[in-house]
């Protein structure tokens, strides 16, 4: 079956290599900057070369969204064979990318861009993605995808706070995680803002809780456990949750280098849409 | 016999000599009451706890020219509860609570309604304490209430002979509690707290057979130096305003009334006291109003105004912390709960703060701060509901105190360590109700072990070891377990102890003698001999303990 929309996203959607191919979804790079170097995310450096670099590190890489340009070349390609295209994006209070999107949008012609802000980040977009992939048209894509934005959760286990303080991306007002003691901070990310749900000194413990926390915001439609380099945990978790929900597929992903510059190594999630 | 007639009975103001007799003989005394120390650890002193609760027993009856003995004692029993310190100044206070009940409506008393009264304080200090211990205060004031009853029953019996009686009773009491508890035999001591309570009876004999003059100066020689405890608090808007604190003295006077008008001009109010003598405290921007008010019921004494944030700041810098922090808490939680802690060392008060404590009780090892330093640390607070972390168990028994003394809820967690503290705090919530946070917070104190490491004091034996002065010690969870030569030979056959598979997370909060190349020293140690654990270090400033270990 044809489609005659097409699905873009952002590499922060952390979508599985497979579902490129699979379900036919663009791929728009963020990128990551050392120093001088400039790469392009998972395209010019992949998952395991970048955190062995940021181990090794002792500034934290800059991160930039694409430029419209960059929106405006993948839209004009996808023009030719398209009728138009749904173009999901990691939520704007997080990143630039859904505004350069609109604007890159802008300067394509003739081809119908619906530009959508997930407000949230991670598999959860790209769970987006499959929605608006299986919709026989762009509006019942964009109707099906809508609806469920608000529906995104990511449970964030971070094993330090460190990188996503120095990426600016959480205010420590949230007087939780004022604190000098290195924390293992659980954060919910839910309509487009990071909260800190809860707090733990060690992480098996931390783990526990947020098990815990998913278990009491189910049922879920779609279920994805992520992790940065810390496989073992993150199929540890998956088959802890295969047991609970024999029936419910569990995606298992890798964090990307963007979104790894800010969460830092060891970062673990649970991430779904709920029903 | 030729006795006076004015000693026949006990009044007002004999009772009120008596008792600054007490206070006046402790406090030439309490250093050797501290020195019974039965731990070799730098400890919460008994003396210096009993003498400081005394002394606020004291501090209010000072002032008052009552007649009748009830009052003096109703006076003494609520300065005591508000002063009371450690846990033999929690134990004073019921003592001097029970004594006041047994001659309430009282204006004199008999030979033997005093034994009767001495009678009923011990026991109404049994009845304040979860498990009575024997050997320990407890039994002296027991047996000294005894002694009393024997002396009032004998034919020639006069007030100063069951005064002697009582404080020969609770003598030989005293040097029978080492037979009592293994502890007091092991170390050659006799109880601290015991002793204590002998010289305060030994203290009012002395009001019979010294001149006042010679009290006078006693009293006036012997002065303890203060308190080294403080309330830390975030500074609000505009200030503190004037902390104002009177006594009225009136008759038929009406607290709930005076308290009512009071709370409409300032916060952190408490009016306590009886229907002759009302204390007032107030946080108030308009001491003015509060004095004036005050004086139309009655005659005002002893007034206090002082400037907190003048205060505060003093204190501030003291303590070299920045005034305003960046990010001060939200000043309104959802759940409504405020936590109060008790913290010492710089870096370790930074570390609860900034977990989300809302006030500060600076105090711990050895000062233990009273339960009023803690009452008005809670209603500082504002919330409704306050969660109290006293994080030394020579505190908990004072913190206890505080509930019922304000209109406030408070929830004690009875954490004994700054570990145990930690952690309660680091899993409080402010989207959960008080009742399901002090489970939580409960849970994860009684989760975590600590390891406290210090140097012996005294030489002694101790839970069958041999410690000599200097030694370091490592005591697991308050009990000493280890000595040695050096911190990491100690704490590693701690974590030895604790087996270390079974944790994950070792937190090292550095005291302030710790140096860099021990506390280097002592984290290789720990790295090398337990490589699958975690090891966190901290600066936490405390003193008397270069190390404390939380392990998790």
């Amino acid at each position: 079956m044809k489609r005659s929309f097409a699905v873009v996203t952002d590499s922060t959607a952390d979508l599985p290599a497979e579902w490129h191919e699979q379900f036919g979804i663009e791929v728009v790079p963020l990128k990551v900057i050392f120093g001088q170097e400039t790469f392009r995310d998972r395209v010019d450096i992949t998952d395991e070369q970048f955190f062995s670099r940021l181990a090794a590190s002792n500034v934290l890489p800059k991160t930039s969204a694409p430029s419209p340009g960059e929106f405006a070349q993948v839209y004009q390609r996808l023009a030719r064979d398209h009728d138009g295209c749904i173009s999901i994006h990691i939520g704007a209070t997080l990143s630039a990318t859904a505004e350069a999107a609109r604007v890159g949008a802008t300067s394509v012609e003739g081809f119908r861009v619906e530009v959508v802000d997930s407000q949230t980040v991670s598999m959860p977009v790209a769970f987006l993605c499959h929605v608006a992939a299986e919709c026989p048209t762009l509006d019942d894509a964009v109707a099906e995808v809508r609806e469920r934005v608000s529906k995104t959760r990511v449970l964030a286990l971070l094993d330090t706070l460190r990188y996503l303080e120095m990426g600016g991306r959480l205010s420590r007002a949230g007087a939780m995680i004022g604190t000098m003691l290195d924390l293992k901070p659980l954060l919910l990310v839910k309509d487009g803002e990071i909260k800190p749900v809860d707090r733990v000194r060690t992480r098996s413990r931390a783990i526990a809780h947020m098990i815990d926390y998913f278990r009491s915001d189910q049922p879920v439609e779609y279920l994805g456990v992520m992790h940065a380099q810390s496989a073992e945990d993150a199929g540890r978790i998956a088959g802890d949750l295969r047991k609970e929900l024999p029936d419910q597929e569990i995606t298992v992903g890798q964090i990307g280098t963007v979104l790894g510059t800010h969460v830092g190594p060891k970062a673990l999630g649970i991430v779904y849409i709920k029903r | 016999m030729g006795a006076p007639a004015k000693l026949v009975g006990v009044d007002g103001p004999l009772f009120k000599r008596a008792l600054l007799g007490s206070l006046s003989w402790l406090a030439a005394n309490h250093e050797e009451v501290n020195r019974l120390n039965v731990f070799p650890v730098p400890d919460g002193d008994t003396g210096t706890n009993m003498l400081l609760t005394l002394q606020s027993a004291v501090e209010d009856l000072k002032e008052s020219n009552a007649a009748e003995v009830s009052k003096i004692a109703k006076l003494a029993s609520h300065g005591s509860l508000m002063g009371a310190r450690g846990n033999s100044g929690v134990i004073l206070s019921q003592i001097f609570r029970g004594f006041a009940r047994a001659v309430e409506g009282k204006s004199t008393l008999t030979p033997a309604e005093l034994a009767a009264a001495f009678e009923e304080a011990a026991n109404a200090a049994y009845r304040a304490v979860n498990k009575p211990t024997e050997g320990t205060i407890l039994t002296v004031a027991r047996e000294a209430g005894r002694a009393a009853a024997t002396a009032a029953s004998a034919p020639e019996a006069n007030v100063p002979r069951v005064i002697a009686a009582a404080a020969a009773g609770a003598r030989a009491a005293v040097l029978k509690t080492p037979t009592q508890l293994q502890i007091l035999r092991d170390a050659g001591v006799v109880d601290a707290g015991g002793f204590g309570l002998q010289l305060i009876l030994e203290g009012m004999l002395k009001t019979f057979e010294e001149s006042e003059q010679f009290l006078q100066t006693l009293a006036e020689t012997k002065k303890p130096h203060a308190p080294a405890s403080q309330v830390s608090l975030a500074l609000p808007e505009g200030g503190w305003g004037y902390c104002t604190e009177f006594l009225i003295e009136g008759t038929n006077l009406d607290t709930d009334l005076i308290r009512n008008q009071i709370e409409a001009l300032g916060n952190s109010v408490l009016v306590v006291g009886e229907p002759e003598l009302v204390k007032v405290h107030v946080h108030t921007d308009d001491p003015t109003t509060v004095i004036n008010l005050a004086g139309r019921y009655g005659r005002l004494m002893k007034i206090n105004v002082g400037d907190m944030s003048t205060q505060h700041r003093r204190i501030l810098q003291r303590e070299g912390a920045p005034e305003t922090e960046g990010a001060a808490p939200a000043p309104t939680r959802a759940n409504g709960v405020g936590i109060v802690a008790v913290v010492a060392g710089r870096g370790l008060v930074e570390i609860f703060r900034g977990l989300g404590v809302d006030a500060i009780i600076e105090g711990g090892q050895t000062m233990n701060p009273s339960t009023q330093d803690m009452l008005t640390a809670i209603e500082s607070v504002p919330y409704d509901d306050v969660i109290l972390l006293p994080n030394n168990g020579n505190v908990i028994a004072a913190a206890k105190q505080v509930i019922g003394l304000t209109k406030k809820k408070v929830h004690v967690i009875e954490t004994h360590s700054v570990p145990q503290g930690v952690s309660a705090v680091v899993a409080f919530r402010a989207d959960r109700p008080a009742e399901e946070n002090v489970r939580a917070m409960k849970a994860e104190a009684e989760r975590v072990q600590t390891i406290e490491v210090t140097h012996a004091v005294r030489d002694t034996r101790s839970n069958g070891l041999k410690v000599k002065k200097g030694d370091v010690i490592g005591l697991i969870n308050d009990r000493l377990e280890f000595a040695g030569e050096d911190y990491g030979e100690v704490v590693n056959k701690a974590l030895g102890r604790l087996g270390p598979d079974s944790y994950e997370l070792v937190t090292v909060y550095r005291g302030e003698q710790a140096s860099d190349a021990e506390l280097a020293k002592l984290e290789s140690a720990i790295r090398a001999n337990y490589p699958g654990l975690e090891v966190e270090v901290q600066q936490g400033g405390q003193q008397h303990y270069p190390f404390i270990l939380s392990v998790e």
